[in-house]
């Protein structure tokens, strides 16, 4: 296609139409140089999408799988939340609700109390029940869960069940409690005002960790943590779903408004700023090895164009001493770079498709460290980059051939002839 | 002259480690006695919770404590058996282990400082002059097991009468401190038990916390039979 369209082109343009057929004349230069800015191409293009993939996998992760695309807390909660300050509390009313469902966009609320507290067996004389064991607890409820974190059951072993009576304890957990599904766990934390406090439950099942630090946690049903910590009716947040994830600051910043002082909005992103310094970190990384396949490439068009000019120097001369002014001289070089990255770009575009799609089409699964279940990630080329990357290919082409060009432009027409 | 005296006794050679802590341990934590207390948690909001209970220590580091109030914890007890914690629950009729360091209801102490065995016993450590307290002697304790309560205590004792605990800093293994305590309103608990009544403990982590146990009497002559610190006994 792209080549038909530079035929037609070239019968308009006589210099475009010599560009072509000079890029054709030398076919194993032109094979190599095309195969350097095509691999160089696709390899950009690749690394990206598979970065693309993963990205969209941690913020879907983030926000269907654990936190919501917006949570609201009592003003003050998110500076003290490592003391998990139940104090800072709320009643989850539907005068409340209400105010939070009248804001446009929002789409599920799903109320939650963050707490810690331990987990142990009963124990009997002479037992050796092991000691209470440590742990960070989610209270959800298990019917608005799902409607704001739909992912999250994804993180849970087969026959999981997590309902009013069911606790899903996090598998480092699981695994140093020992006990089957099924089996009595009570859970002991201070109440509200500190006191400590038993309620019976059950092992529900295990849930497996993707982030690092999400190993000694459990998920509990919300009316079993009000009955623990005394706090019937009361919350510490609200996750809230969005309908459009592209309108999540605007939709946060009404709730703010709606909302009053008396509470904070954050947004996934400020809930979870490691995840964001984690992808600023990739984009570096990956903006660098991108620029570094690009110079490499373009260096190899560059030599090749100079390669051409010194050789055709003869051939510059008879173009002058026929009439072809300087201006004509520099263009034609420039076409012919041009031609090159052309058709290296779209055999490069060609390429990455075919990789991408390809890779997409099974999903690449993998396990990251510190974590107990793969990551599935399906990668994809956003329009925007792509074009960019095709654009760099061909104008870096162009201008890593504005010296040879240049140099054959200057040429005496005598002394080119004579081949010096 | 009794300056000279005084000061010549109290430059005198120091006790030894095991002399200061078994004079520190028949005071604050006698071989056995039965108490009530009440135990104040000043929380980082400002707010307080008042628990009201009743101590019992038997012989080999046995403790049992009965809640009476707040309401919220009336009927639950606590146990200690050598190295092991219980709390009864009531709502569940059963008894669950605890952890020594866990917190003890939600204040600043934590379950080993309130059911202590004894310093003797658990620390190892030497004793030494302060020179900006005079009267006082500084026992300088590391723990003898990665189990006990803090890893090392900083406490200051009385030098006449001896082993009566004045300060004390309590420090973790990495040398942060932890918690600091002090001890006063000194008070006759009857039966020759002169010591402290107040033990206010502070949170040096979070510093807006503190908690208070005031001793509104130890009587060391009550009976504290074996049977009163078994697992079964617990909710009877």
């Amino acid at each position: 296609m792209a080549l038909r369209l530079l035929l037609v082109a070239s019968v308009m343009n006589p210099l475009l139409s010599m560009a072509l057929r000079n890029v054709l004349r030398n076919r194993r230069r032109t094979l190599i140089t095309l195969a350097a800015v095509t691999i160089g191409v696709a390899a950009v293009g690749t690394i990206r999408g598979v970065l693309n993939g993963l990205q969209q996998s941690i913020v879907r992760g983030s926000i269907e799988g654990t936190l919501g695309a917006i949570q609201v807390h009592r003003t003050g909660y998110l500076a003290n939340v490592l003391s998990t300050p139940l104090s800072l509390d709320f009643e989850a009313d539907e005068a409340l609700l209400g105010k939070v469902r009248s804001v446009k966009g929002v789409k599920a609320i799903a109320p939650r109390i963050q707490f810690a507290g331990s987990l142990t067996l009963s124990a009997t004389e002479g037992n050796d029940a092991p000691e209470a064991l440590f742990f960070g607890a989610l209270a959800v409820d298990p019917l608005l869960e799902p409607k704001v974190c739909p992912q999250r059951s994804t993180f849970f072993t087969d026959g999981t069940v997590l309902d009013d009576t069911h606790v899903v304890l996090g598998d480092a957990l699981a695994a140093a409690f020992g006990a089957k599904n099924g089996a009595e766990a009570i859970l002991l934390a201070p109440d509200r005002d500190g006191s400590l406090n038993g309620e019976l439950a059950f092992v529900g099942g295990a849930m497996r960790a993707i982030m690092p630090g999400e190993m000694k946690i459990a998920v509990v049903p919300l009316s079993l943590a009000q009955r623990l910590l005394r706090m019937d009716g009361r919350v510490t947040e609200l996750a809230i779903a969005v309908d459009d994830l592209t309108q999540v600051v605007a939709i946060a910043e009404q709730l703010r408004v709606v909302l009053g002082p008396a509470y904070e909005v954050h947004t996934w992103e400020e809930l979870a700023p490691e995840r964001k310094t984690i992808m600023g970190i990739q984009n570096g990384v990956s903006a660098v090895v991108s620029g570094v396949f690009m110079m490499l490439m373009l260096l190899g068009v560059a030599n090749t164009m100079l390669m051409s000019v010194l050789e055709r120097t003869r051939e510059v001369g008879t173009m002058m001493a026929v009439g072809l002014t300087r201006g004509s001289v520099l263009w034609l070089f420039l076409l012919e770079a041009l031609v090159l990255g052309a058709m290296g770009a779209g055999g490069g575009f060609l390429l990455m498709s075919v990789i991408t799609l390809g890779l997409a089409s099974k999903g690449i699964h993998f396990t990251p460290p510190s974590a107990t279940m793969a990551i599935e990630v399906i990668p994809f080329l956003t329009p925007g980059f792509t074009v960019v990357v095709l654009f760099i290919a061909m104008g870096g082409a162009v201008l890593f051939a504005l010296y040879p060009a240049f140099r054959a432009s200057r040429l005496r027409p005598v002394q080119a002839l004579a081949g010096r | 002259m009794t300056s000279l005296v005084l000061a010549l006794l109290l430059s005198a050679e120091p006790p030894t480690t095991q002399e200061v802590l078994a004079k520190y341990d028949a005071a604050m934590a006698p071989a056995t006695f039965k108490g009530v207390a009440q135990m104040t948690a000043h929380r980082d909001d400002g707010t307080t919770r008042a628990y009201k209970m009743t101590f019992l220590k038997g012989s080999d580091d046995k403790s049992r404590v009965w809640f009476h109030e707040p309401a919220a914890v009336r009927g639950q007890e606590m146990l200690r058996n050598g190295e092991n914690f219980w709390v009864y629950m009531p709502n569940l009729k059963r008894a669950l282990r605890l952890a020594s360091r866990d917190n003890f209801q939600g204040g600043d102490f934590n379950n080993a400082d309130v059911l202590r065995a004894n310093y003797a016993r658990d620390y190892e450590g030497t004793v030494k002059e302060d020179p900006k307290k005079p009267d006082q002697w500084l026992v300088e304790l590391k723990a003898k097991s990665a189990d006990s309560a803090y890893d090392s205590i900083k406490l200051w004792v009385t030098k006449e009468p001896l082993g009566l605990p004045v300060h004390g800093e309590y420090f973790t293994s990495s040398g942060k401190m932890l918690r600091s305590a002090d001890f006063t309103e000194m008070k006759d608990f009857g039966n020759g038990l002169k010591r402290p009544a107040k033990i206010t403990m502070r949170n040096e982590i979070a510093t807006q916390r503190f908690s208070e146990m005031v001793w509104d009497s130890v009587d060391i002559t009550a009976p504290a039979g074996d049977g009163k610190f078994g697992l079964s006994d617990l909710g009877h």
